[in-house]
């Protein structure tokens, strides 16, 4: 690595020392209380706080970066006081912090027109005989851009204020005119990423950008302005300016960010679209060795072994992604569930693992989340009366769709505040007058499957005692569980430890786990969401894997009440497991195509597997081989548990240990006890 | 004939090319002091206890015929079936050659596919060679390795060599004092068939463990090369330096850990002698 880039990384990551700019934060109802006496539209007052934080901004330029723009505002406020949110909760169904985010904006669209083509192009849509609300609409949309000409401006003044020529250079072309560099790309990138966090937009996803960037890099290539070396330090220069703000941004954890980036993929005509851009990022991001952008990775039959293999020298990193998902699986779904055929082909990941269209959906990918081991608890109570299996699984596959039936009535009349910067990047918004918050080409609903591995792995251990052996009474289990096992210490044992369990290969649990998951996809077929989208099952968990476990009791698969899930798509935390190959077959046999949301089966590697070349490339293989069966997505975390434990002792030796946590890598240290403790326990599956 | 396995290890990226699963075979003919895989040693099967999380519950004790006597201990399991942790379990299960094979090709296509294929280690494989053959003889083509010590008859050696795809043996060193000393056996059986596996077609490795002020001399190191020169078979030499964890399973096995040497120094490494020699050496 560059003695620059050592130093980018010294200042911005290792030492903050970029914190001692930061303003003080504000009451966050501040801006709120001021558009209520003022009686604001919601679009009015979207405008009005991006125009606010801009106003805060001081601009920082430091003589020799590249890339600049640095958050010193640390609160966004809130456009309604508690009261109007209250309101708002009471009319409509709020999602999450009820804000555009969690989606993927067309950032070349803006970078490649330059402002001032934009501009004219809303120009056009306002010349249409417009309704006065979509003349207002529109003029706002003209004005966020001239926000954002007027910060790209201090920031050039400031820069030329710093001597630094080369920002004030980058601002004298961007955002009015496209780039003329992939400097100045990147560098107008910063500035549309940096709006969209001061609109409180939030897991602002990178896309596919080796895709949209590459025609910046091969042009500099080409007239030799770059060459491999340096722009592999601007790529590091690039990846360190998503780790300067990142504290400020909202999320369920420290990482939990959602700056996820795509590389590679395959194009419509059967082609391969990794390229040398590609290649560079997954090299910048295995040198600097920082938790953001989060690399994903599109694969296929044509993907080479060198990259899996360069995949895997990030994996041993610890990094905790690449994140690997399959082509032929993923977009197969996607055509299943009615994407074009051309969107299938460009899709990406949200914050996580959960497929999603940039620039034409508008798809809320973690709506809600269903508990499949709840179902199966649920149907107990009709356990007595069943004489057949077959029976008490009809019972399950009730309660299943009684569950999702209700996820899906709850999503009716969602609200999102207004976000124009993000409507700018979204087909169709400009031509139609129409804020984003309003839906896209998709709308659909996307609901994570928790605890799938508990329930597959209790209904064996039913049909297995109670119907066929019949080695353990209906009563007598209800009674244990009911008790959390206590005084049955034989009985947990057999359920917990000797039970078939999900993650052997063993036909007679993975079987009925892929019927849960059809049940799941069955559920949901057909039904419409009030926008008009499809819902989609997936096999992710996010953090319902610990707030799922904890709502429910005993289970019989011998897990204890209160225990947490796996995370996303994996065994049951005490599951003895025989290896990697009977896993992945496991996780490879159910219809993935059905539940293709997203949901990433979930590994942790011993580190000792790393140890040389050799035996890290045939992680790469295991990847491959995952792919081959026909499995749907993969992260694996390179972890060493003595030092996961040592780091909970002494956090300040660990400051840069990195685990990948539910679909998003962030540092150990920074991470609530019972998710490290959850990653603890997942390394003592130990193959 | 049944074999005694002690443990089936998936993707085990250190016993040969390519995703491997190993199958370990319990029983070992040799006394290495630094064995850390001392399950393998006994060519019965044993009780293995993980106590560090013991909760000291006692439901193990209330089961057991000999109240949990070590040395009384016949491996009857009673005690395994019982523990909450899951901490107590039986090392050895038998298996048929084709019970065996079965579950090995269940994986027959991922390894196949991945420049991979199954290893038989120990323990000492050797020991159990027929039923190693048996099985062997149903794995289609899967490709086959051995780890071996070498320490087994020359019409074993021969035998099973000439029927694997890929060896994988030990050279601890070559004074035969010390080797006799610290592994309770005499290396020249082993030298006679490192002989015989220079002179054939198998391909094969040379590992050496290295341990410390044992075997970490320039003098073996030299040595260990000279005999190693001039096979055209040869692809590489390994030298494994010696793990400190190695004696954590002896306490699993209620076994003392018994070593003259000192574990805490760091083993010395000499790669000239073989790099002199053209041989292609690394450290594991």
């Amino acid at each position: 690595m560059k003695q620059h880039i050592v130093k980018l990384r010294e200042f911005y990551v290792e030492k903050k020392e970029h914190h001692a700019y930061r303003q003080k934060g504000v009451d966050p109802f501040y801006l709120a209380k001021e558009f209520a006496k003022r009686g604001l539209d919601d679009v009015q007052r979207a405008h009005e706080r991006l125009k606010w934080v801009l106003e805060q901004e001081k601009p920082l330029v430091f003589k020799d970066e590249k890339i600049a723009l640095l958050r010193t505002v640390p609160t966004i406020p809130e456009i309604y006081t508690e009261n109007e949110w209250d309101a708002l909760k009471r009319s409509y169904r709020i999602h999450e912090q009820g804000k555009v985010s969690n989606i993927c904006p067309g950032y070349a669209t803006l970078i490649n027109k330059g402002f001032d083509v934009v501009k004219d192009e809303i120009k056009t849509s306002i010349a249409q005989n417009r309704a006065t609300k979509e003349r207002a609409y529109l003029d706002t949309l003209l004005n966020t851009l001239t926000l954002l000409e007027e910060f790209g401006h201090r920031y050039r003044v400031a820069a030329v204020e710093a001597g630094n020529a080369v920002v004030a250079e980058s601002f004298a072309q961007i955002p009015q005119k496209p780039p003329q560099t992939l400097l100045q790309a990147l560098q107008f990138f910063r500035l549309l990423h940096y709006g969209l966090w001061a609109s409180f937009n939030y897991h602002n996803t990178i896309g596919r950008f080796d895709q949209y960037m590459y025609p910046y890099y091969a042009r500099d290539m080409a007239d030799g302005t770059l060459d491999e070396e340096s722009a592999l330090e601007l790529l590091q220069e690039f990846f360190i300016t998503f780790n300067k703000d990142s504290d400020l941004y909202p999320g369920m954890q420290q990482g939990d960010n959602g700056q996820s980036l795509m590389l590679g993929g395959l194009n419509s005509d059967g082609s391969d679209a990794f390229n040398e851009l590609s290649r560079l990022c997954m090299l910048a991001s295995l040198e600097l060795k920082l938790i953001d952008p989060k690399i994903n990775l599109r694969v296929h039959k044509k993907t080479s072994m060198e990259v899996l293999e360069l995949g895997s020298q990030m994996t041993k990193q610890g990094l905790g992604f690449p994140q690997y998902s399959n082509d032929e699986v993923v977009i197969k779904a996607l055509k299943q569930w009615g994407y074009a055929q051309e969107d299938a082909y460009n899709y990406v990941v949200a914050a996580c693992w959960e497929f999603i269209i940039p620039e034409v959906a508008m798809d809320i990918v973690n709506i809600d989340a269903l508990s499949f081991l709840k179902a199966v608890l649920d149907a107990l109570s009709a356990l007595a009366r069943c004489n057949t299996y077959a029976e008490f699984s009809e019972v399950v596959k009730n309660k299943l769709c009684q569950q999702t039936s209700e996820i899906c009535a709850n999503t009716n009349g969602i609200y999102m505040e207004k976000a124009p910067l993000m409507s700018l990047m979204m087909k169709g918004c400009v031509e139609q007058a129409r804020d984003i918050s309003l839906g896209s080409r998709y709308n659909n609903y996307g609901i994570h499957g928790t605890g799938l591995s508990s329930a597959a792995d209790s209904l064996a251990a039913i049909k297995k005692y109670i119907f066929e052996e019949q080695s353990i009474t209906k009563e007598t289990l209800i009674a244990a569980l009911k008790a959390d096992f206590v005084g049955s210490e034989t009985l947990y044992h057999k359920l917990r430890f000797e039970g078939p369990k999900m993650g052997n290969d063993d036909d007679y649990v993975d079987e009925i786990a892929t019927e849960l998951l059809d049940w799941f996809a069955d559920s949901l077929e057909g039904n419409r969401n009030d926008r008009g989208g499809i819902f989609r099952a997936g096999t992710g968990s996010a953090m319902f894997y610990l707030w799922h476990g904890s709502a429910l009791g005993a289970s019989p698969d011998g897990r204890r009440r209160g225990e947490e899930f796996a995370c996303n798509f994996s065994p049951a935390l005490h599951t003895h497991l025989k290896g990697p190959i009977s896993l992945i077959k496991s996780f490879s046999k159910a219809n993935l195509t059905r539940v293709a949301n997203g949901g990433p089966l979930t590994i942790e590697l011993d580190d000792s597997m790393f140890r040389n070349t050799e035996s890290t490339a045939k992680v790469a293989l295991l990847v491959k081989s995952y792919m081959d069966l026909g499995g749907m997505q993969i992260q694996l975390n390179g972890v060493n548990r003595e030092m996961m434990l040592d780091a909970q002792k002494n956090p300040d030796k660990y400051r840069n240990l990195i685990v990948r946590v539910w679909g998003w890598s962030g540092y150990f240290v920074e991470l609530d006890k019972a998710y490290q403790d959850h990653i603890i326990k997942r390394s003592e599956l130990d193959f | 004939m049944e074999g005694l396995i002690f443990d089936i290890k998936e993707m085990a990226v250190f016993d040969g090319p390519g995703i491997r699963t190993t199958v370990f075979l319990k029983g070992c003919p040799l006394r290495c002091q630094w064995c850390h895989n001392p399950e393998g040693i006994s060519g019965d099967i044993e009780l293995m206890v993980k106590s560090s999380a013991c909760l000291n519950c006692g439901a193990c004790v209330r089961v057991c015929p000999t109240d949990t006597d070590v040395a009384r201990c016949s491996a009857c399991g009673q005690c395994t079936s019982v523990c909450p942790l899951n901490l107590r379990r039986l090392v050895g299960q038998y298996y048929f050659p084709n019970e065996l094979a079965n579950l090995l090709l269940r994986q027959k296509e991922i390894l196949a596919k991945n420049g991979g294929g199954v290893t038989f280690s120990g323990g000492e494989p050797l020991m159990q060679s027929t039923f190693l053959l048996e099985t062997v003889a149903l794995l289609e083509n899967l490709h086959v390795a051995i780890e071996t010590s070498g320490f087994a008859s020359q019409k074993v050696f021969k035998k099973v060599v000439d029927r694997v795809n890929y060896v994988m043996m030990d050279i601890k060193m070559v004074d035969d004092v010390k080797h006799t000393y610290f592994c309770k056996g005499s290396n020249k059986i082993i030298l006679e068939n490192l002989k015989y596996l220079k002179k054939g077609e198998t391909p094969f490795v040379i590992r050496v463990p290295l341990i410390p002020s044992v075997n970490d001399s320039d003098e073996n190191f030299e040595a260990t090369a000279k005999l190693l020169e001039g096979s055209q078979n040869l692809l590489k030499v390994e030298l494994l330096p010696y793990q400190k964890t190695a004696g954590a399973k002896y306490a699993m096995l209620r076994r003392p850990y018994k070593i003259d040497f000192e574990e805490n120094k760091e083993p010395y490494f000499n790669l000239e002698p073989f790099l002199r020699r053209g041989i292609e050496v690394s450290i594991l």
